[in-house]
């Protein structure tokens, strides 16, 4: 008797601590790691997303973001997958293609098994863009120049094994040609000024960033690396429509995760929270200000979106 | 002259409150190790959510111009530089707050802070198309021939002896390899995971200049009651002025310096007040006092750094490329309230832009007025025992090489250089050097490695590093630089060897 | 000051620039450790150029260190290195920082120890230190520090 009442006081105790474990949750503010520096494409829209966290209908505690900038973002996502407490106090945003590139290169501590996706919120398409006085007016023009001087086009990018990167391959396979990809320190603000400065004869960057960059009458932007034409450059030709096969594998998805061993009632209440936090018409409408397109995906479909873009990227970086 | 018509939006109840806020939270920011005038700028954009884009924007700018300048309050009282900006400025200001002359030391920062601020912001408002020119034109191999020009004066500054100088700039030039290399992503002498991102400048700066003093005030041991106090005398502000006025070489130097440098994206805000004072140093008819509590070097330093604050915002306002990382988070600023730098600024929100570049300069001035205040307030907290000097500075090291990016890591990473510098001071190594090699060494290297895929996919390497006139130039001013260095070392070893004959 | 006494750290340096030295050469890839390499060679001439001054008993700057003051060093050091590499960590920030700073506080306060006075303006400078610093950064601004035990 005395027995079965001890097993029944610790069940009930146990489901209590465990039912007070998801229903509490979050009891204290949240961070979230950005593996960029502050100012950048990443880390803006990433305080702009979780800016109403603190609401009673998302989650009801504040998220704080925490920059781990360095080596095109190997730092963030190593120092993600080995140290990050998995206790869902502990955030952190992705890029993709990047660290999937990254983890197939290698050198790194993460792959797609590291980490627990949460919910996607943007996706950033990459560009072809050229000083606002250049030769180029389309793509074909770029090709052109590339056939007849083999490896003397340089064209400037935020590094190796980041989207910008994935792009120039893929831009190089599709038109058989072999150009000079210039990977620049300090992100694609720094790749753009090099295009601006006329150090290079163009450059891959973030469809946001070139689109202000045209806007203040400093580049052309000549093609779109993505499925479809971009609502922010209705008038500019996707990749495809060029005659040039890409596809979209070098569109930077940008998206919340967990570290793997994160509690799974704890995934399940971010995963139903989160994306519902995104569609919050506050954030839509800061996003939109900042020229920021929105691609808001729950955690299935992220799951599923990985899967895609690594198979994809182990066959493109092969030949590397 | 169209600023002038905009100047009254910044005299606007809530505008001139969020100006006093940001000047007073930015000078407070400034003066805490660890929060960079980048880190007080992103701590301050989430309170601009709720505002109009012209007043986030006048918070965000005022907070900018002061935290350069509150920097110096750590850099002089506590040795604790808060960011690289405010090196230069510990070197003679915390040895003129060892004197006793802390007061005077800060006012004259304040001081040349706002002298050089307000050049900056002119030159802002009025040269921004020609500036935005001259930005553009230093490409990767210009960069590299400027960091170049820094290692030069890696040999000279602050350091008894020139080989040990150039030892100590090469350990930095070292310990800036360690992590991943930015380009290839390649490991590099990762012993320990704590420098997987490598060795942050911030808590470097700390460990490097903050923890040796701690130690030199432990090695000192129980002393008793007033002898060893950091004390702070009362100094007129008149005065200080009449010093500012008496030293036109040292603030025309500074700010100039500052100036042109602040002005070169991604490098200037960094090593502008480190070259100011080189220069200033070298131009000096009384170069030996400089490192011995000379007010020249503050003067220098300081004016250097905040002349540096409008030009660097000019590759921001007019081409839309962010040139430090404290314009990219004001860029987010601008962002969030969708509106583009660049053109668009200028032509369709004029009282934006404006009102902004205005708010700066009226920044400059009142941040001027409560520098001078904390001064004042410095000289009547006075003597500070050292032994509680040591307790404070030890617990602003570690919450200040913490919060640069929440990590442990960077506070292992700052005892460890700490200790290591304590015990190499004591044998004639320094801090600056290495430092500034710390500083240089990724510049040097990006641009070199940038440089040389361009030039050979073109030009091939001779005629991209060696051609043109703006290489030509960077390359006689580093020979003439090296020349310099050379000479005045020569001349005083004769000196030196004409005073030992004698003796 | 002795020879002895610049030999060591010279020699110190010495060998770490030629084990940089090392393994700049030997690692992979090439392009990545050209920057290194170059480092490493220069800073091995001028390692090995100091070395040999402190040798021959040229060195002539620097004050060295005297026995007086590593004992004074040596309390305070170990209650520093606690404090770092481990209490800051285990106990939360502001905790640590309070006893830390409390003993260091004691180690070197020249006032007497057997007047309960001097404990009590000890603790007094320490719970106001501590006031601001806990006001200003985590109140204010909300910075973030390990917190694990009371604050």
């Amino acid at each position: 008797m005395m027995k079965n009442w001890i097993a029944g006081a610790a069940v009930a105790l146990m489901g209590l601590t465990g039912g007070a474990m998801a229903q509490d949750y979050p009891d204290r503010p949240l961070m979230m790691m950005v593996s960029y520096g502050a100012g950048g494409a990443t880390d803006f829209q990433a305080r702009i997303v979780t800016m109403t966290a603190g609401n009673e209908d998302a989650l009801g505690m504040p998220i704080a973001i925490i920059n781990k900038p360095g080596a095109g973002g190997r730092v963030g996502w190593n120092w993600f997958a080995t140290q990050a407490d998995a206790d869902g106090y502990t955030l952190g945003a992705y890029n993709v293609p990047h660290f999937i590139a990254q983890s197939i290169k290698g050198g790194v501590q993460y792959s797609t098994d590291s980490f627990e996706p949460i919910a996607n919120w943007g996706a950033d398409p990459a560009v072809f863009v050229v000083a606002a006085d250049s030769e180029f007016n389309s793509m074909d023009d770029v090709v052109a120049f590339a056939k007849e001087n083999p490896g003397k086009l340089t064209f400037s990018g935020a590094g190796l094994f980041v989207g910008h990167h994935i792009a120039a391959l893929q831009i190089e396979k599709a038109a058989g040609v072999k150009m000079a990809y210039i990977p620049t320190k300090g992100g694609g603000a720094a790749a753009m000024k090099a295009v601006i400065a006329g150090e290079v004869m163009g450059g891959v960057n973030n469809l946001s960033d070139a689109f202000r960059a045209q806007e203040a009458g400093n580049v052309k932007i000549l093609g779109v690396a993505d499925l479809e034409r971009s609502t922010f450059l209705p008038d500019v030709p996707t990749m495809k429509e060029q005659g040039l096969d890409v596809d979209n594998s070098s569109v930077n998805f940008r998206g919340v995760m967990v570290p793997k061993g994160t509690p799974p009632e704890v995934i399940e209440r971010l995963a139903a929270t989160v994306p519902a936090m995104f569609e919050n018409s506050r954030v839509a409408k800061k996003m939109k200000a900042g020229g920021s397109p929105m691609h808001i995906m729950t955690r299935d479909e992220v799951i599923e979106m990985w899967a895609a873009r690594e198979q994809t990227l182990k066959e493109l970086l092969a030949g590397l | 002259m169209e600023f002038i018509y905009y100047f009254g939006d910044v005299f606007s109840p809530l505008s001139f409150a969020l100006l006093l806020g940001g000047t007073i939270g930015g000078l407070i920011l400034g003066a805490t190790p660890g929060l960079s005038p980048t880190m007080a700028v992103a701590l301050l954009i989430p309170f601009t959510f709720q505002l109009e884009a012209v007043q986030g924007l006048i918070l965000l700018g005022a907070a900018y111009t002061s935290t350069v300048a509150g920097g110096a309050v750590s850099a002089i009282l506590l040795k604790i530089p808060g960011a690289p900006a405010n090196i230069a400025t510990t070197l003679d200001g915390h040895t003129m707050a060892k004197k006793g002359q802390g007061a005077r030391a800060l006012q004259l920062s304040f001081l040349a802070s706002a002298v050089g601020g307000v050049f900056g912001v002119l030159l802002l408002i009025f040269l921004t198309p020609v500036l935005a020119q001259w930005a553009l034109a230093f490409g990767p191999s210009h960069l590299f021939w400027l960091a170049i020009l820094g290692v030069t004066v890696i040999g000279s500054l602050d350091s008894d002896s020139v080989v040990k100088g150039l030892l100590s700039g090469c350990i930095g030039l070292w310990l800036a390899t360690i992590g991943f290399d930015d380009i290839m992503g390649a490991q590099r002498f990762i012993f320990h995971p704590s420098l997987g991102g490598g060795i942050n400048i911030i808590a470097a700066l700390i460990g490097l200049f903050a923890i040796p003093q701690v130690l030199t005030m432990f090695a000192k041991g129980r002393k008793t009651q007033g002898a060893e106090v950091i004390e702070v005398q009362k100094h007129s502000v008149g005065k200080a002025a009449g010093e500012l006025v008496r030293n036109p070489r040292a603030l025309t130097i500074g700010t100039i310096t500052g100036s042109i440098i602040g002005l070169i994206p991604g490098v200037g805000g960094q090593i502008a007040g480190l070259v100011a004072y080189d220069q200033t140093k070298k131009f000096s008819p009384d170069q030996d006092k400089f490192g011995t509590g000379h007010p020249e070097g503050v003067i220098a330093a300081e004016s250097a750094n905040n002349a540096m604050v409008g030009p660097s915002l000019v590759p921001l306002l007019t081409l839309s490329i962010p040139g430090s990382p404290t314009a990219a988070v004001l860029l987010g600023g601008l962002l969030i309230h969708g509106i583009f730098p660049g053109t668009d600024l200028f032509d369709n929100h004029p009282d934006v832009a404006w009102t902004f570049i205005n708010s700066m300069l009226i920044g400059q001035i009142l941040m001027c007025i409560f520098g001078l205040y904390v001064a004042g307030l410095a000289a009547r907290v006075a003597q500070v025992p050292q032994s509680v000097m040591a307790a404070v500075v030890l617990g602003l090291s570690v919450f200040g090489a913490y919060s640069v990016q929440s990590s442990m890591g960077d506070v292992y990473v700052m005892a460890c250089l700490g200790v290591m510098m304590f015990f190499l001071e004591r044998y004639g190594f320094s801090a600056a050097p290495l430092v500034l090699g710390l500083i240089l060494g990724p510049i040097a290297e990006a641009n070199f490695i940038q440089g040389s895929m361009i030039a050979n996919a073109s030009v091939g390497m001779g005629p991209y590093f060696l051609g043109g006139p703006l290489n030509i130039f960077l390359m006689v001013v580093v020979a003439a630089s090296v020349a310099y260095s050379v000479w005045t070392e020569l001349r005083t070893r004769k000196v030196q060897n004409a005073v030992e004959v004698q003796s | 000051m002795s020879r002895t006494q610049h030999i060591i750290p010279s020699g110190i340096i010495f060998a770490v620039g030629c084990w940089i030295a090392w393994i700049s050469y030997t690692q992979q890839p090439a392009e990545a450790f050209l920057f290194p390499r170059l480092i490493s060679s220069v800073f091995v001439v001028l390692a090995a150029w100091t070395f040999g001054k402190a040798l021959m008993g040229l060195s002539r700057v620097g004050t060295g260190v005297s026995r007086t003051m590593i004992i004074n060093l040596v309390p305070g050091l170990v209650v520093a290195l606690i404090y770092i590499f481990w209490a800051a960590k285990t106990f939360g920030f502001y905790t640590a920082t309070t006893v830390a700073f409390f003993i260091l506080l004691s180690l070197y306060d020249p006032a007497p120890h057997n007047e309960a006075r001097t404990w009590v303006k000890r603790a007094v400078i320490t719970a106001g230190f501590i006031a601001v610093m806990y006001g200003l950064f985590a109140m204010l601004l909300k910075v973030y520090t390990p917190r694990e035990i009371l604050f």
